[in-house]
Order: C-alpha cells, then structure tokens, then sequence
C-alpha cells in the first residue's frame, strides 16, 4: 500500500515537473521571438528608466477612503466625494482656512459683499484645471449649479437663486441673506471641478489642484501624478498613490512594513509603536465625540434621564486612559480654540450620585434589587447606537455601560456598520453616538443647521426647540462676526440646558509618516493633506 | 549475501539481542486523562462566577493595561478590567455556548438522519438535497450571512451555526441507520412485535451512538473555534459578555503593544480546543477498537513482528 502510495507521488512530482517545464519551454521560445523585437526599444526603455529613477513616489495610506464612509470617489457632487478630492490635492475651493481658522482666498481673489443678497467674486486669473482648460467664471458658475442640481444638502445650505458669469467676475444672487456663503463655498462639495469634462464612471473628476488623479479603483486605490498645470508652486512629487486600508489595524502594519509611506487613521492605541522613528503631524481638530437623545423613545424623551446620562458619563477618565490623552474634554459644540467654543458655554458635571438622585426624583427606582431601575414597570434600558469606523466609539459605548450600569442603566450597545438605515428609524435606538467635524466652514452655524433643526437632515432624533428656531432664525438674518459668536454660545447652552445632544471630547489627529516625508502638516478642519510642499527624500 | 544467510546461529543472536518491548495499551489512561481535563474545563465554566478573583466586568480606569502580575495574573484591558477573571468568566460564554451547540447539531441532525432512513421516500430525498445544499456552502461564510441576517449576540450565532452544521450528523445517523436496518437482528426485532419507535430507541440509536458520541466530541473543538470567529467578527457575543474570541477582536489593535490582552484569551481556546480534540481521538480509540489511531497501531504492528 504504501509503495502504492510513493510511487503515485513520484508520478505527480514528475507530472508537474514535465508541466513547469513546457512552460517554461514556451515562455523561452516566446521570450526569443519577442527578443529581436525588443532589441529597437532598448534605447526607449533605458532612456524611461533613467527618468524613473529620479521619479519622486509616495505611498499614501488612509482608513476613511472608503465607501463605508460616503468617499467611494473623488467626485465633490456625490456623496462625501469631495473630502477625498479636497485632501488629496486635486480640488480647490474658492476659499480657504488658514491655520487659525480665518478664510482666506484660494481660487478666488477677492469678493465684494454688494448687498444682503449679491456677492460679487472675483476670480483668479491664470488658473487651469488638469486638463488645460482655463478656469474663468462660466466654469465655475456650471460646476456650482451642477452642484446645487446634484446635492441637496449644498443647495440648502448656499441658497443660491441665481449665477452670472462675465470674464473672472462670477456674482452671485441668493433667494434669503445667507451671512455664512463664503464659507459654505470652502467645504469639500465646494471643490471647483471641470463639468463640461466627462467625470469617469469610477468618479474620476478634473480638478485644479496640485494632482491629477488618473486611476481609480473604489474602496483600494487612487493614483495621482504631478498636475503640470498647476498655478501655484510646482508639486515636489511625481506620482501618489492613495491606498484605501480600511482597518486600523492593518494600516498600523503597513507603515511599519514601510507599504506605505503616510498613514491617515492609525488607532491612538498604536502610538507607541511609531514615537520614536517616525514623524507626527498633528492638530486639534472641532471633530467631536458626541451623543444625540432621541425624542421620540419612551425613555430618553424623559428629562431627567438625559440629564442622567449627561452626569453619568465621565469625560476626563475616557479622554485621559481611552483616548490616551489624545483628546480634550469636551463641554459644548465647538473646542476651546474657537471665541464660542470651550468654556464659553456651561455642561453638567460628572456627578454619579446626583444622577441617581436625579432619577429617583422622576420616579425611576430600582424595584426588583436587580441593579436597573423601573418606571411603571418600564426597565431603564438605554439602547446606544454606534459606529465602528473609529475604534474609540465603541470603547465609550462599553466604558459608558459600566459607568450608567452602576447608575441603574441596563445599555444595550448596538455597534453596527449599518448604523446609518438604523438612525433614520426612530424607534430603534435610543442614543445615537458618532463623530462629526462641527466646524467644517469656520462658523457655528454649520453644526446647528445639520443636527439640531426642525429641518435639519441629521436631526434623526426629532429635536425640537422653539428658542433655538428663533436664535437660528436670527443668526441667519445676522451679518456681523461678533453677534454670530454670542448667537453661537447662547445656541450651544440652550440645547445642553436641554440634554438634547451630550459632547464628550474633541479629538486630536495625526498623520503618521516615515522619517523622510517632509511638508507634511495638518490643518485644523481634516482638509488640506496632500499639498504641493508634500514631498519625500531620496 | 549478507551476515543472515551465513549463519543461522549468528540471525538468531541478533534476533535475541534485539529488545523487545511490549507496549501496554494507555488508551483508557489517555481517555481518563483528557476526560478529567474537559471536566475541569467544564466546571470552571459552571463555577466561573465563584472563581473570578475580581467582578469581570468591572471597569477601572486608573489601572487601564496592568501588564500581568501577581495582583492581575493575566494583566488588565484598556478597561482596566481583570483578564484573568474575563477569561474564567468568558469560559461559561464560550464553553455553555459550544456545548448548546454540539448538542443541538448532534441531537437534532442525528434524529433527522435516523428518521430520513427509516421513513425514506421523498421526505428523505428532499431532507438529504437539504443537506446538500447546506454542506455545498464553506461552512463559515454562510453562518456568517445568518448571523448578519439575524443581527449580533450569543444566541444568534449559535442558532446560525446549528443552522448549516446539522447536515454532517444527518447524515452520519442515515448511512450508519440504513446499514443497521439490513442486519439479521433488526429483521428479528420486527417479527418479535417492535415498533418504528420501540425500534429506533432500543436498537438503532444504541448501536449509533458511538461514532456519532466521537464525531460530537472531535466537533467540540471545531465549533468553539467558529463561534469565536463570529465574536471575532461582531456578531458573536456582545459587550460586556466576556467571551473569548470577541475579546481578542477587541484586544487586537494591542497585540504589539499590550500583548496579554490578546494572547490570554487566545491562550483559552488553544488549551479548550486542544483538549476536546485529543479528548475525541481517545474516546474514538476507546469505543472503536478497529480505528485505533495510527500510532499505536504502528506500535502493534512492530510488536507482532517482532514476536
């Protein structure tokens, strides 16, 4: 039996053996007929391999490039599209942030506020798009009434009635006083794109940005080379390709494996493997860790539950151990680096024991001895709905069960990738917890008009309050910086008097690149990442 | 010609040189063995509660990632919750949930084998395509669509992976049936009066039993390794349960860093499976004198020989 058996492997062995073989036969004699033709395109080759030698390549990694996350491309008019056209430097907005967070012009030069309702911008002159197409006031007035047709949430937020193009003046008519316009016009979907050129069914787009993208394979890769069109100062590198890692883990060991050259999104947790070679570029940034209450559910519709929960939750202990100091306790919307933010507004403290009195006094006592209190034989159970695309969300679901259990919460964590069909349904959660930029335009009016509103498209909890529609109403009429700010505070404090959304941390991000990425710097919005000073040593 | 054919005087002095051992069978030893370490195993789970130095799912920040030590033998998680008492703990979760679970493919797939076996007909045709379909799945992917069908927790992934894991006791319980079924005896049973149940209770199920008990026994292991790969996932236990294989998805991103978040868990199932698989070949030996396991039938061979 067991000779049986050698010899069947002998023949197998030898089997592939005589397989590889003609193989490797046929590959010769094509290598040979192939070889005379080759020979006239030696020159050619060398010629492109000295010039490839001195290309200048970098690998970007990043976890959020994703469908998962609403960027299956590029494309600024689809979806959260235009993050990745903005970060990845092949889109530009009319305006931008500096550092400090003040608007300044980009593509535009300058812009004269006519009257409540009229601005006038003035373009600059001499940009191109990738494709060599001037980039005049006719091409920007298409791209943003393609935009305004394609994206409801850029239209409602630009009010735009009317668009009149005449050399580089583009001027601009809304339908209501829309005070914040400008910086409207410096979110992602803002990117000036080329219309009339064909976007790529993968979403490929024509920008004016120090990189033209020219592959595009949704959720694994986007290839960029050096726009040589571009009218600021020349792009150091030749060529990027962004991979899309999705999980932190994996994108942890491909910066250590040296895959990738840059890593965008690598878990707080992993740090200490990166704190002694590799280069940090970081910033706080208005991203916030942050629960809204749902007002249609039997439970959290209860005062005094919300403000349970907003006493239960200790913002320091998860900033300091879970987030390992990469964050900052948060007390309102906006962080402390903003005039509204920080301190500017009041939040309940940390207080176990007067949160246990707060519910005892609404009614909720723990009945049965089982450690939950009950209400009408109504269990306090508290359904939090998050998501798992930042690692740190569900660590603040299972620390926050611990602290609200020893309150008498039962917390069922939903953690979900579907948490977006699961939100828009109000009787499946009671808690939703997620993460969002709050001061995406540099002005507090973006977070409210997103998430707190009667007609906000985020208000997945049914929030409603008289005084904050009329301190909206009023912000949205008011023109001068100063009044927004105290609008903004006065805003903030209403909805944390009434427990409607609880703010936990804002965070601090880094990009985490190999020791020869020079140029690399991150701005406060999450914006600006791939610029033209984005270079790598030889 | 070699030194054998030249004298059979010096064949017979080699021969009598030759040591000759006569290994003892250890198979009932081997088979106590591995039974003790699976009940310890067992009652750990049962007893977890009373075990557990510390509440396992009591969270303190301040001593977050304790590398292990005489206060935390297995070290603290980013919690600062004590591994040691999560892993005792998560064994009630993994063991109570792989055990549920071999018990319900087991019992279930088996009484459905029997009856397709015995009833036949186009009950059986369609209960066996049934099965087909179930095992023409990669067992794994399809419990993992159930589960996301049937949303994450314990129960569902148990219920998920009972789902496409009864097929293999079906039809292990049709063929050794439909065997049975010709023996002489059977037909005598039939004649002395019995009935299909009286049948199947005194008869059929007595003389399956045995390899189905092996089969049960060597699938412990596979399926607490799948039930730790839907925790893994997401879909298996939900937090706070301290179950095994959603502790090492939770620990992963430590691996490099806080290594003993991952590795005691990991190091759980390893020992749980490793038991339970050893604990099936012993009892197979044992039940199944024919199907002893390689090795010592090598050993009986040369003991044969040289006698």
């Amino acid at each position: 039996m067991k000779k049986r058996n050698i010899a069947a492997l002998l023949c197998t062995v030898l089997f592939s053996l005589s397989l590889g073989a003609c193989g490797q036969t046929d590959q010769a004699s094509q290598t040979g007929q192939a070889s005379q033709a080759n020979t006239a395109e030696t020159s050619s080759e060398a010629a492109s391999e000295t010039s490839s030698d001195t290309q200048k390549s970098l690998v970007w990694g990043d976890t959020t490039f994703n469908t998962m996350n609403g960027e299956p491309s590029i494309d600024p008019h689809a979806d959260s599209g235009g993050w990745a056209c903005i970060r990845y430097g092949v889109g530009e907005t009319l305006f931008h942030f500096s550092d400090a967070m003040e608007m300044e012009p980009w593509l535009a030069e300058g812009y004269k506020n006519i009257d409540e309702l009229t601005w006038e911008i003035t373009l600059r002159d001499g940009v191109r798009f990738s494709n060599g197409k001037a980039m005049d006031a006719n091409a920007v007035k298409a791209c943003l009434e393609t935009l305004i047709a394609k994206m409801e949430r850029a239209a409602s937020a630009l009010h735009i009635d009317t668009l009149t193009a005449e050399g580089q003046t583009l001027t601009i008519r809304t339908t209501e006083p829309v005070p914040t316009l400008l910086n409207y016009l410096c979110d992602p979907y803002g990117c000036i794109i080329d219309v009339d050129a064909d976007v790529a069914a993968e979403g490929i787009v024509i920008g004016t940005g120090p990189y033209k993208a020219t592959a595009l394979t949704p959720d694994t890769s986007l290839e960029l080379v050096r726009n040589e069109e571009y009218w600021g100062d020349k792009p150091a590198l030749d060529t990027i390709t962004v991979r899309t890692i999705s999980d932190s883990d994996t994108i942890t060991m491909a910066l250590q494996s040296g895959e990738i050259d840059v890593a965008y999104g690598i878990p707080y947790s992993s740090y200490p493997l990166f704190e002694n070679d590799y280069t940090f570029a970081g910033c706080a940034t208005s991203r916030v860790f942050f629960g809204a209450m749902n007002f249609e559910s039997e439970i959290t519709s209860d005062p005094a539950v919300r403000k349970a929960i907003a006493m239960g939750i200790d913002k320091n202990g998860f900033v300091d151990t879970l987030l390992n100091g990469n964050g900052y306790p948060a007390t309102g919307v906006f962080p402390a680096s903003l005039p509204y933010g920080g301190d500017a507004v009041k939040a309940k403290e940390y207080d176990p024991e007067g949160a246990k009195e707060v519910l005892e006094a609404a009614g909720w006592k723990d009945t049965d001895g089982d450690g939950i209190r009950e209400k009408d034989g109504k269990p306090l159970t508290l359904r939090w709905l998050t998501l798992p695309n930042r690692q740190e969300l569900p660590l603040l679901a299972e620390y926050a069960q611990s602290t609200l259990g020893d309150i008498g919460f039962d917390v069922q964590i939903n953690n979900t990738a579907n948490y977006n069909s699961i939100r828009q349904d109000p009787s499946a959660w009671d808690v939703y917890f997620s993460a969002m930029i709050t001061a995406p335009t540099g002005d507090p009016e973006y977070f409210f008009a997103y998430h707190c509103l009667d007609r906000s498209g985020n208000n997945d909890g049914h929030y409603h309050s008289d005084e904050l529609e009329a301190l909206h109403a009023e912000m949205s009429k008011t023109f001068d910086p100063q009044e927004r700010q105290k609008l903004a505070v006065q805003m903030q404090q209403t909805i944390l008097d009434d427990d409607a959304f609880l703010f936990v941390s804002h965070l601090r991000m880094n990009m985490i690149a190999k020791p020869t990425v020079k140029g690399l710097a991150a701005h406060t919005t999450d914006y600006y990442e791939i610029t033209p000073q984005l270079d790598i040593a030889e | 010609m070699n030194a054998y054919s030249k004298s059979p005087t010096l064949l017979q002095d080699n021969i009598s040189l030759r040591p000759q051992h006569c290994k003892q069978d250890h198979t009932k030893a081997r088979l106590l063995f591995f039974l003790t370490l699976a009940l310890l195993l067992v009652l750990t789970a049962v007893f977890a509660e009373q075990l557990c130095p510390y509440d396992p799912n009591r969270q303190d920040l301040s001593a977050a990632l304790k590398a292990p030590s005489l206060t935390h033998l297995f070290g603290t998680d980013r919690h600062g919750r004590d591994m040691f008492s999560r892993v005792i703990s998560g064994a009630s979760a993994s063991v109570g949930a792989t055990l549920a679970l071999v018990a319900i493919i087991s019992v279930c797939g088996s009484l459905i084998g029997i009856i397709c076996a015995k009833t036949g007909g186009l009950f059986d045709v369609i209960v066996m395509r049934l099965s087909d379909i179930c095992l023409a799945f990669p067992g794994l992917v399809f419990a993992l669509a159930l589960a996301a069908v049937l949303q994450g927790g314990l129960e569902n992934a148990v219920l998920a992976l009972a789902l496409i894991n009864w097929p293999k006791f079906a039809r292990l319980a049709r063929s050794q049936t439909l065997s049975l079924l010709r023996a002489p005896y059977m037909d005598a049973a039939r004649l002395a009066g019995c009935r299909s149940f009286q049948l199947i209770l005194r008869h059929i199920i007595p003389n399956i039993a045995g390899p189905l008990l092996v089969t049960a026994t060597l699938d412990i292991g596979t399926m607490m390794m799948e039930i730790a790969a839907l925790s893994y996932l997401g879909l298996g236990a939900q937090p706070p349960t301290a179950e095994w294989g959603s502790m090492m998805s939770n620990g992963r991103s430590l691996l490099q860093t806080y290594p003993w978040v991952v590795l005691s868990p990991g190091l759980a199932i390893f020992c749980f499976v490793a038991v339970f698989n050893l604990l099936g070949d012993a009892l197979r030996d044992a039940i199944d004198p024919h199907s002893v396991s390689e090795h010592s039938t090598q050993k009986h061979q040369t003991t044969r020989r040289l006698s």
